[in-house]
């Protein structure tokens, strides 16, 4: 009898958990919610579960009791959560463990202890992993601010210590503004929030988001398969993810890798998981959190490994011991992930939704695609606009970032606006291609003018002018004067020779 | 005639394509060559049509060009997954509107006077026509001997003035031409 995998997700990393489920030669079980019943996944899963709404509009996939009692209902052995949903909901992950179903992923308490920050960032210090420099406590006066600040050095971040939403937050840079904007900080926040406490930290102007993947078994066996940078972000999400990173020189990659191996072993971690670090201009780093589901960015880590992670994320779920030592980790070229969300670049990236009329994606044998959609598809406003993903291996980061370009070149989709004219932009731009590039490329360089060309700009003016000349000759046809020929002679002449 | 003029007559084929940000194309769409776009044909590969689609190859890359709403004389297109708006003209309604060249003396600097008395013996164009910079617009008999008159510019016949068979004094109004080149 196979073992049963329940997905507990949908769109791309549905497919491509299914991929592995199979390779494992388990059966792949999806559930088929109503707000999307003709997804592309469905297609590929072995049985569907319809998980029609119920009078609340709560989606099937974080729907708790209903999830537990279908996987119930259909003998499910292992459930993948995926990313994003519950794939960080300890009370999802001790549910499953309840039920005697293998939930695949860490324990309950590590889900717990890694989502909550602070007690992820004081068990990383306790392994020796470096935060940023900042108060450990609230700071009540201007006068501590300052000697504090000087100490750290600036720029220094104010933030208020109940705050959010960035009110009480002032980025201060020199010693002579500090006590200034301490006040009018404290005083906001004191209206804002009732407590003029506030918090300091050191401000890094330039950072760099760098990520190492760990995988463990459930017998203390942990390795890593290098990093990832993810610095190009929109609204604090990334778009484009690359592996290995140009910032690090082999050494800090060890140093950075033991340190996260160190932080896994500590808290006996098992399953894939992800190390975030913050690195600042000088290569200096700190750490920032631990995510303890598979990334979407997963990827571009096997491109350079040849490591398939969420086998492996299944085989220890299922208390097998990892048989890949640190030294069978070596890295290979170099990998490019680039999202293809339906969002508009030219306005400020606002979700797409509707038909996908036509899609085409580069096929070749460096380049993967990850897709949730096919031509014909509707995206809908229910889920995250993250349609499908590129990832493409390279000999080295510039033969990289050329064939990437390539195939977004290639990549076309029609009805739906997407961000792969944006990661066109970005592949070009001087900064990426340096590597000079950081987490606020977006906010500081990227304006929508520069999405335009001439040669689009041109064959736009004369596509616009087809269009509207068919209309027009058409109208003029009417009149006895004008002798109406089709205007697409020339167009069939073309396309007959081609 | 030669047929190495890259506009061929019907100026009903010749629009304009205006930008926001004030770039303008003209675009000449002849009946079986490839368009002609600011006055240089290019070599524009048509390669496939749908309903508000279509794709073209030019420098060795496709262009995939979907019309995303279109309002009167005026339509978005999204090449290659980015828009552009533009508004578009006939070059008839362009001139009407006196989007083109309207400063009266330059206007009058296209117009054809002849250069010397004679007789108009032939005529190859009519009015509304379009007509080359250099291509023959008519041929003036003056001292038995045959001249070809030609157009200073590219431009549309607004008017000819005369009739086959007329005699003309010098610096008499032949044609009156309306200059596309801007």
């Amino acid at each position: 009898m196979k073992q049963k995998l329940l997905i507990v997700n949908r769109g791309e990393i549905a497919i491509r958990i299914i991929r592995s489920a199979h390779k494992l030669e388990m059966s792949a079980l999806v559930f088929q919610s109503d707000k999307e019943p003709d997804a592309l996944y469905l297609q590929y899963a072995d049985e569907i579960i319809p998980a029609k709404d119920g009078g609340n509009d709560k989606s099937i996939f974080l729907d708790i009791p209903r999830i537990i009692q279908l996987a119930l209902e259909h003998k499910v052995n292992l459930i993948h959560p995926g990313y994003g949903f519950l794939s960080e909901n300890p009370e999802f992950a001790a549910l499953c463990a309840e039920n005697g179903i293998n939930f695949i992923g860490p324990s309950a308490a590590l889900i717990k202890e890694m989502g909550l920050k602070t007690v992820a960032k004081s068990m990383a210090v306790k392994a020796g992993l470096p935060l940023v420099p900042g108060s450990d406590g609230p700071v009540t006066n201007a006068k501590a601010a300052r000697e504090f600040a000087e100490k750290i050095g600036f720029p220094i971040i104010l933030k208020a210590s109940a705050g959010g939403g960035g009110r009480g937050m002032r980025i201060v840079e020199n010693p002579e503004s500090i006590e200034r904007n301490f006040k009018s900080a404290s005083d906001e926040a004191l209206a804002a929030f009732g407590n003029g406490d506030m918090f300091i930290e050191k401000y890094l102007q330039n950072p760099k988001h760098i990520e190492f993947q760990i995988l463990g078994d459930k017998h203390g066996n942990v390795i890593h398969l290098g990093e990832r940078e993810c610095s190009l972000q929109r609204k604090h999400q990334k778009i484009i993810e690359e592996a290995p990173s140009a910032s690090l020189t082999t050494e800090k990659r060890n140093e950075m890798g033991d340190m996260a191996i160190r932080f896994a072993k500590s808290i006996g971690y098992f399953s894939v998981g992800t190390i975030e670090f913050i690195m600042n201009e000088d290569g200096s780093y700190y750490f920032m959190e631990m995510n303890t589901r598979i990334q979407v960015e997963h990827p571009v880590t096997e491109m350079i490994t040849g490591v398939d992670l969420i086998d492996w994320q299944i085989r220890v779920a299922l208390d097998q011991h990892l048989t890949l030592r640190q030294d069978d980790i070596k890295i290979n070229g170099w990998a490019i992930e680039c999202r293809v969300n339906t969002e508009d670049p030219q306005n400020r990236f606002s979700p797409q939704t509707g038909f996908i009329d036509k899609i085409h994606f580069p096929q070749n044998s460096y380049t993967r695609i990850e897709t949730g959609v096919v031509s014909g598809s509707v995206v809908t406003p229910y889920f995250d606009s993250m349609i499908a993903k590129i990832i493409v291996h390279g000999k080295d980061r510039g033969d990289a970032i050329e064939k990437t370009l390539a195939a977004l070149y290639e990549f076309s989709l029609i009805g739906l606006k997407t961000t792969v004219p944006f990661c066109r932009i970005v592949l070009q731009h001087p900064e990426f291609v340096n590597a000079k590039y950081t987490t606020r490329w977006v906010d500081q360089v990227f304006t929508p003018e520069m999405l335009e060309n001439e040669d689009d700009e041109m064959i736009g003016a004369l596509a616009a002018t087809i269009m509207y000349a068919s209309e027009y000759l058409q109208l003029s046809s009417d009149l006895p004067t004008y002798k109406h020929d089709s205007l697409n002679v020339w167009v069939l002449n073309k396309r007959l020779n081609y | 005639m030669g047929t190495s003029y890259i506009y061929k007559r019907d100026a009903s084929r010749l629009f304009i394509a205006l930008r926001e940000n004030g770039k303008r194309y003209k675009i000449y769409l002849p009946m079986e060559s490839a368009p002609v776009i600011n006055g240089t044909e290019q070599d524009i590969n048509f390669v496939e049509q749908d309903d508000f689609y279509y794709a073209f190859d030019w420098k060795d890359k496709r262009f995939h060009c979907e019309l995303v709403s279109h309002d009167q004389n005026k339509a978005v297109i999204k090449v290659n997954g980015v828009e552009y708006k533009y508004s578009l003209e006939s070059i008839f309604s362009y001139i009407r509107r006196g989007m083109i060249n309207n400063d009266e003396n330059k206007i009058d600097a296209n117009n054809i006077l002849a250069p010397m008395p004679g007789k108009i013996v032939d005529i190859f164009l009519s009015d509304g026509d379009l007509v080359n910079e250099g291509e023959p617009i008519l041929t003036l008999e003056a001292m038995k001997m045959q001249n070809e008159i030609t157009a200073t510019c590219n431009g549309v016949i607004r008017k000819i003035r005369i009739q086959k068979g007329q005699s003309v004094m010098k610096d008499e109004l032949l044609v009156e031409i309306q200059s596309i080149d801007v």
